[in-house]
């Protein structure tokens, strides 16, 4: 071994346990995440217009003669339908991918507090969900000339809740179901959020039974916070759908937090 | 005080009805390299995620540099850094940024660790991959420049303990030769290096010490030479036998030789016996090779690998001697 030339200094070194701060360790943790999405970005973002435009204008083909209140609804429930898909779709996806190649496991033999990879991960997760709201209301604008009026607050505080609950959730049904359950699982909420929630209909179309199922999940309340957000005069919010999303959030990111620190 | 980086007293793990780890007790100085040895399956792994605190042990201790590992898996993390066996997630990084964050998360400024990346990157002889990205799916950088990446990204800061399971893997001859370099380097810096791998011969090039599992138990434990035999001087008879033939060495007494190690693999047995004997192990080995028993036969100075074997070999037929601890 001794024909290897070495540049690093041999002196010996003292190993004082460093610790970082949780601002630096996340904004690392951060970075590195991020480069993983990184040139995907606009990809998803592409991907994103495309499935508010198969929303918006597809759904307005089943509809004859759309209305203009109607067309209110569909293009307002259509951020959720995105912010929905990319949670409890892409996220489980990716996390049961990540489990399933060593990634996770990686990152959690990694010396700093694991609720920050779980912080930096959502935190990814949030930047490619955000433009899915915008991009609906573009696409919205584009095909119905709608008047929407926005409630600046309102609209920035509920997009951000239903995103973190979304992909809590979504991280939750990864994390603590096996990766191929967790897959297969994510593709039926496709269909479950696209056909049987009450985001592009009104909730009043539901059998009584069904409405009282969708008062309790988040998929009706976080389309209805949403709604009060892009057409303010219009919608209102209601106080238990706040409630009811919170709880989800909060149980989504508790699962979460505890697959990632418990040790098996 | 404890000045070992790593203890390990009586450690168990259960999977169920398997013991992935039975009692495993073992140590490593500041400044030691220790090589994990074991087939697969023998409970390496399940060792080395306990020590990072991944998986609770159901009994048993683990100190790491003085800390509690499993009363306080969050410290002890802070003092291991880990090359695990799967590749590192690099995807949309290089090297270079890949190291730098490695060195970031483990407290070196910015300056430091892009200085860090750089020596590290010479040292392994990666420069020409260093500003290459990574990309999905296994392209941009090859198993190998990522293998070493994840090396680098252990190694990045100094950590009292480093862990590396199975470091070599896809890497070519000369960074081998590099990486192997950089681990003795470590020790004599202080480091304390778990060196987990199933490849007998290159551990034995770079470890102070050997510890050697099978089925979850520390088969046997000691220095490459102790483990060798007790003398350098031993020589290996390795004969093939014929197929369908009985093996002549079976049972020992068959065979007028002072044999002090025999083990069978499938048609190969390997005999130990001092050096002074080699000229009438021929002598014996070829009148076997006459009457038809062998296929062959070679003799070569005894290696850490037959050791190995005897104490990892389970066929009934080879029950293995005692060997010195």
């Amino acid at each position: 071994m001794s024909e290897t030339t070495l540049t690093t200094d041999r002196r010996p070194l003292t190993f004082e346990p460093v610790r970082v701060g949780p601002g630096t360790t996340y904004l690392t943790l951060l970075r590195w995440q991020l480069a993983q999405i990184g040139g995907m970005l606009p990809l998803l973002v592409v991907v994103q217009a495309l499935m508010a435009a198969g929303i918006i204008v597809g759904f307005g083909f089943l509809i004859p003669d759309i209305d203009a209140p109607t067309a209110l609804f569909l293009s307002t429930g259509a951020p959720t339908v995105l912010l929905m898909t990319v949670g409890l779709v892409m996220v489980p996806q990716g996390v049961a991918r990540a489990r399933t190649d060593g990634t996770f496991t990686y990152m959690r033999a990694l010396p700093v507090a694991r609720p920050l990879v779980l912080l930096a991960d959502l935190t990814v997760w949030m930047i490619v969900s955000v433009p899915s709201v915008a991009v609906a209301v573009l696409v919205a604008q584009l095909r119905y000339d709608l008047s929407l009026s926005l409630h600046w607050p309102l609209l920035v505080g509920a997009s951000l809740l239903v995103v973190l609950t979304a992909t809590s959730v979504g991280y939750a049904i990864a994390v603590t179901l096996p990766p191929m359950l967790a897959q297969l699982i994510s593709q039926v909420l496709v269909f479950f959020v696209l056909l049987f929630s009450p985001i592009t209909f009104p909730t009043t179309q539901l059998p009584g039974w069904f409405q009282g199922v969708h008062d309790v999940l988040p998929v009706r309340p976080a389309a209805d916070l949403l709604r009060a957000g892009l057409a303010s005069g219009t919608y209102d919010v209601v106080l238990r759908d706040l409630v009811v999303l919170l709880v989800w959030c909060a149980v989504g990111l508790t699962l979460s937090t505890r697959a990632l620190v418990r040790r098996g | 005080m404890n000045q070992d980086v790593l203890t390990v007293r009586d450690l168990t793990r259960r999977f169920g009805s398997v013991t992935a780890n039975d009692g495993v007790t073992l140590r490593v100085r500041p400044g030691e390299v220790v090589g994990l040895l074991g087939h697969n399956g023998a409970g390496k792994t399940t060792l080395v995620s306990q020590i990072v605190g991944l998986l609770k042990p159901d009994a048993g201790s683990i100190e790491v540099a003085g800390i509690d590992a499993v009363a306080d898996p969050a410290a002890a993390r802070r003092r291991v850094a880990l090359q695990a066996q799967a590749q590192a997630p690099l995807d949309g990084l290089t090297p270079r940024t890949a190291i730098e964050i490695a060195g970031r998360i483990r407290g070196l400024s910015a300056l430091r660790a892009r200085t860090v990346a750089g020596e590290l990157g010479e040292e392994l002889d990666i420069g020409d991959w260093m500003d290459r990205r990574a990309l999905p799916e296994g392209g941009g950088l090859s198993g190998g420049v990522r293998r070493i990446t994840a090396f680098a990204m252990a190694i990045a800061a100094p950590t009292p303990l480093v862990v590396l399971d199975e470091p070599t893997n896809d890497i070519d001859a000369s960074r081998r030769r590099r990486l192997w370099a950089a681990v003795r380097r470590l020790g004599d810096q202080g480091s304390g290096v778990l060196l987990v791998t199933h490849n007998v011969v290159e551990a034995e090039r770079v470890v102070d010490e050997l510890v050697v599992m099978d089925r979850g138990r520390v088969v046997a434990a000691g220095t490459p030479s102790t483990l060798r035999g007790s003398h350098d001087t031993d020589v290996r008879l390795e004969l093939v036998l014929a197929p369908g033939t009985q093996d002549p060495s079976d049972p020992l007494d068959r065979v007028p030789l002072p044999v002090t190690r025999r083990v069978r693999a499938g048609r190969r047995v390997l005999l130990t016996l001092p050096a002074a004997q080699a000229a009438s192990a021929v002598a014996w080995a070829t009148g076997r090779r006459e009457q038809g028993d062998l296929d062959s036969y070679s003799l070569a100075p005894a290696t850490l690998e037959d050791a190995y074997l005897a104490v990892t070999e389970t066929t009934p037929l080879a029950a293995p001697e005692p060997t010195h601890v």
